[in-house]
C-alpha cells in the first residue's frame, strides 16, 4: 500500500497543476503528476477546481460594443483628415474640386431619390400618417421641412460643399432628431439614400450607425438588407452584417447567402456573412 | 509582399495574406493615410472593448468610454508607434493605460490620503466588488473582482481573450516563462476565491 503523500510531495507538483489541468504537460511530467494525484485527494480536488474555474473563464461570451462607438470614431477620423488636409494644402490646391469623379452620378441618384420621396410616395405616406387636418393643406412643415433641408445638404451641390466629416456630423444629429413615435419620418429615407449612395465609405458607415438607432422603423431592416447587395466596401459590408445580426433581421439571409458565396467579396467579408447566417438561421 | 486586397477567388491563402498586417496598416497611418485606421478600428475595437469590459468588472459604459479613449489616443499619438513594436501589444498597452488612468481617478474619489498605496489597492478592489455584486450576481465575476488588478488583467488576456503566454509576455514586457508563472498564480488565486466558503 502506497504511503500517504507528504506536504513535500505536493510541493514538488504544485507548479505543474495548472498545466496539468490544461493538458499542456509533456508525457513524462504528466505521468509524474498523475501518479501523485492517484494518492493525493487534496491535489486531485485542486485540479478539478482549476479546470472548473478555467472553463468558466473560457466560457465568457464576447460582448458587442454599441455601434455608436464606430460612428464617433469615424467622425473623429474625418476631422483629423480635414485638419491634415488644411495644413497640407497650398492655397491654390484648395480651389481644386475635392470631389471624386463618381460624385456627379452619386449626387444625381440621391437627388432623384429625394425628389421622389418628397414629391411623391414618401411625402404622401408621411402626410397620411401625420395629423390629417393640418398636414393636408399646410406647406412642408416640421419633419418634412427638416428632411428637405437635410436632403439638400446630403445630396447634390449642397453635399459637395460639405466635407465628409461634416456629412457624418449631419447624419448623426439628424438621426438624433428623428421623432421615433411618428411613423415614416422622411429623414429615415434620406439616411437610407446616404447609406446607399454617398461616395465616402465613412459617411455610409455613419449612416448605417445612425439608422441602427432608428431600427424600430421597419424600413431600416429592409434597407440594410437591400444595401448589402450593393455595397462593395468591406467595412460597410461587415458593419451591415453585424447590425442585421443584432437586429435579428432574418429577411437578410438570402443576401447573406449570396455574399458568403460571392467570389469577389473579401474572405473576411464572406466569413462575416457566414457568421451572420449561422447566427440568424 | 503584396499588400493590397486580393480579390482573386482562386487563391487559397488565409485571410491574413489577403489583408495587410496590422503593422503595415499602422505604417501607412503614420504616413498620414488615416483611412487605414478604420480597418484597424474594425479589427480591434471589439477585443479592446471586451478586454476593458472585463477589466472594469463588466461596467459597459466605462468600457465603451475607455475604448473610445484608446482609439482617440491611437489617432493622436500615432507618430509615437515604433514599427519594431507589435501593433497588438501596443494597442493593448494603450488600453491598459487608459484603464489605469480611470482606476486612478476612481481611487482619488474613494480614498483619503492617510492610506498607503497597498491598502488603497485592496480597498479599491473590494469597493469595486461591492459595487459590482449588486449588478452582476454571477459568482465568477464577483471572484474576479476580488483579485488584484494585475491578476485580473492577466486572466482576462489568457483565459477570456485566449492570448498565449508568449503573446502576454510581449504585452507585459516579460518572458513567456514569467507570463506563465503570473498567469498560473492568478488562476490559483481565482480558484481559491471562487471555491472559498
Ligand atoms: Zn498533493
Amino acid at each position: 500500500m502506497p504511503d500517504r503523500p507528504s506536504p513535500y510531495d505536493c510541493f514538488t507538483v504544485a507548479d505543474l497543476l495548472v498545466d496539468y489541468a490544461d493538458q499542456l504537460l509533456p508525457p513524462q511530467q504528466t505521468e509524474r503528476v498523475a501518479a501523485h494525484l492517484a494518492q493525493c485527494p487534496a491535489c486531485r480536488e485542486e485540479v478539478v477546481q482549476l479546470r472548473a474555474v478555467a472553463q468558466r473563464l473560457e466560457a465568457v461570451e464576447p460582448a458587442a460594443p454599441a455601434p455608436e462607438l464606430r460612428t464617433h470614431f469615424l467622425q473623429l477620423l474625418e476631422q483629423e483628415k480635414a485638419a491634415l488636409a488644411a495644413t497640407a494644402a497650398a492655397p491654390e490646391a484648395r480651389v481644386r474640386p475635392m470631389w471624386p469623379q463618381a460624385a456627379t452620378r452619386w449626387a444625381l441618384r440621391i437627388a432623384a431619390g429625394v425628389a421622389l420621396l418628397l414629391t411623391g410616395i414618401g411625402l404622401g405616406q408621411w402626410n397620411r400618417s401625420a395629423d390629417s387636418s393640418a398636414a393636408a393643406t399646410a406647406p412642408a412643415a416640421g419633419p418634412t421641412r427638416h428632411a428637405l433641408q437635410l436632403a439638400s445638404s446630403l445630396s447634390g451641390e449642397g453635399a459637395q460643399r460639405l466635407s465628409a466629416s461634416d456629412r457624418i456630423q449631419l447624419v448623426s444629429s439628424a438621426a438624433a432628431a428623428v421623432d421615433t413615435t411618428k411613423a415614416a419620418d422622411p429623414v429615415v429615407q434620406v439616411l437610407i439614400n446616404t447609406l446607399n449612395f454617398d461616395p465616402n465609405a465613412n459617411v455610409r458607415l455613419a449612416a448605417a450607425g445612425a439608422l441602427y438607432r432608428l431600427r424600430a422603423d421597419p424600413r431600416v431592416g429592409e434597407a440594410f438588407t437591400q444595401s448589402l447587395s450593393i455595397q462593395t466596401d468591406p467595412n460597410v459590408q461587415i458593419l451591415l452584417i453585424e447590425l442585421l445580426v443584432n437586429m435579428r433581421e432574418r429577411r437578410a439571409t438570402t443576401q447573406l447567402e449570396q455574399l458568403a458565396r460571392k467570389p469577389d467579396a473579401l474572405p473576411i467579408v464572406r466569413q462575416q456573412a457566414e457568421y451572420g447566417l449561422g447566427t440568424l438561421l | 509582399m503584396p499588400v493590397l486586397l486580393s480579390t482573386n477567388p482562386q487563391t487559397s491563402f488565409p485571410v491574413a495574406d489577403h489583408y495587410p498586417s496590422d503593422d503595415v496598416l499602422m505604417a501607412r497611418v503614420q504616413a498620414n493615410d488615416l483611412d487605414q485606421l478604420a480597418v484597424l478600428f474594425d479589427r480591434y475595437h471589439r477585443p479592446i472593448f471586451n478586454y476593458l469590459l472585463r477589466r472594469t468588472n463588466n461596467d459597459r459604459e466605462t468600457a465603451e468610454d475607455l475604448t473610445q479613449t484608446v482609439f482617440e489616443r491611437l489617432l493622436k499619438y500615432r507618430t509615437s508607434y515604433q514599427p519594431s513594436q507589435q501593433f497588438r501589444a501596443w494597442i493593448y498597452q494603450l488600453a491598459r493605460n487608459a484603464h489605469a488612468d480611470h482606476w486612478q481617478r476612481q481611487q482619488q474619489l474613494r480614498t483619503t490620503d492617510v492610506l498607503d498605496s497597498e491598502q488603497r489597492g485592496q480597498l479599491g478592489a473590494s469597493a469595486f466588488a461591492a459595487q459590482d455584486a449588486a449588478e452582476h450576481s454571477q459568482h465568477l465575476y464577483e471572484a474576479l473582482a476580488l483579485l488584484p488588478d494585475a491578476q485580473r488583467d492577466i486572466l482576462v488576456l489568457n483565459r477570456i481573450q485566449g492570448f498565449s503566454y508568449e503573446e502576454i509576455g510581449e504585452q507585459l514586457a516579460c518572458s513567456a516563462g514569467a507570463a506563465r508563472v503570473k498567469a498560473h498564480r492568478a488562476l490559483q488565486a481565482l480558484r481559491a476565491i471562487f471555491f472559498a466558503s
